[in-house]
């Protein structure tokens, strides 16, 4: 190899090392949802939980243009603590597990606020997409979320239970582990 | 009377809460589903009685009421009323912590039926001592 070659060696390396350190710099955090989630519910009666979380979380304080939640639910995970609520609100009535079997939330920016941060993205529930702002907060490795839901946004009504609550009061905790 | 009905209602009852205990703890074996933080000893004791003695207080107020026939009534009223009282379990909601809800009933339906079998069953042993 002769002197030319080598110097051009080194500085391809440097320019390699350099491009490579660009990328781990906007790489995100990636965590894992961790045991002890729990993603609450509340409209008086029905109230209950979901209970099958998944999905990628890169999260970094610092680096909110590079992070993204890409989550879904597992609807039949659904638990309102009474056995026939649970099997009316997977029904064909109300969330129709079998043709809507997940609800799911992908973020396309994360920003700052006053409060902490907060996500948009799209809600898929139900069949139906929307764009939501989800506020949230990030202490102690905990991702914690309080949101209003309208169900009719997302057709979540069998024309059966006038006097339920079209709202509902969702309490999302998370924590995280690396 | 009074006393030998509340004899038999104490007797139903303790009968009713030993017959719920030991389906409880077969349900237990069949489903391996813990249900012990609504479901336990205790509950099903004070509840059995509580039926029971209930009953019993029904069953005074019937032959206070209707004379020979107040038994016969109790009776249908007891054994109507039971299976009115399925809409109990069958409703509850229990606490998010407690694991599948939907096997609940099939431990609870039938204890209903536990207080008015037990009455049933002893009625005639006590109904020899009234006469």
């Amino acid at each position: 190899m002769t002197k030319t070659m080598k110097k051009q060696a080194y500085l391809m390396a440097t320019l390699a090392l350099i491009v490579a350190s660009a990328f781990t710099f906007i790489q995100s955090q990636d965590w894992k949802i961790a045991e002890g989630y729990s993603i609450k519910f509340d409209g008086g009666d029905p109230s209950g939980e979901f209970t099958g979380l998944k999905g990628t979380i890169q999260f970094d304080e610092k680096k909110l243009a590079a992070s993204k939640f890409d989550v879904t639910i597992d609807v039949a995970s659904i638990n309102t603590g009474n056995g026939m609520k649970n099997t009316h609100a997977k029904g064909a009535g109300w969330f129709d597990v079998e043709k809507y079997p997940t609800i799911a939330f992908v973020s396309s920016a994360i920003t700052k606020t006053a409060s902490g941060f907060e996500a948009k993205g799209t809600l898929e529930m139900h069949g139906v997409k929307k764009e939501i702002t989800l506020p949230f907060t990030f202490a102690n490795n905990t991702f914690a979320a309080n949101m209003e839901v309208n169900r009719m946004d997302f057709n979540l009504d069998d024309g059966k239970h006038p006097k339920m609550a079209p709202t509902l009061k969702v309490s999302i905790n998370v924590p995280v582990t690396k | 009377m009074t006393r030998t009905i509340f004899y038999q209602s104490l007797v139903a009852g303790i009968l009713a809460a030993i017959a719920a205990n030991i389906y409880n703890q077969i349900y237990y074996f069949a489903t391996q589903i813990d249900y012990s933080n609504i479901i336990n000893v205790g509950s099903l004791l004070g509840l059995n009685l509580m039926v029971s003695l209930l009953a019993g207080l029904l069953y005074v107020l019937h032959i206070k009421l209707f004379k020979a026939k107040g038994a016969i009534i109790f009776n249908f009223v007891y054994s109507v009323g039971s299976f009115a009282c399925l809409i109990i379990p069958l409703a509850l909601t229990l606490p998010l912590s407690t694991p599948f809800p939907e096997l609940f009933p099939g431990l609870t339906v039938p204890m209903v039926f536990f207080p008015v079998i037990a009455w049933m069953t002893i009625d005639p042993l006590f109904k020899k001592n009234i006469d």
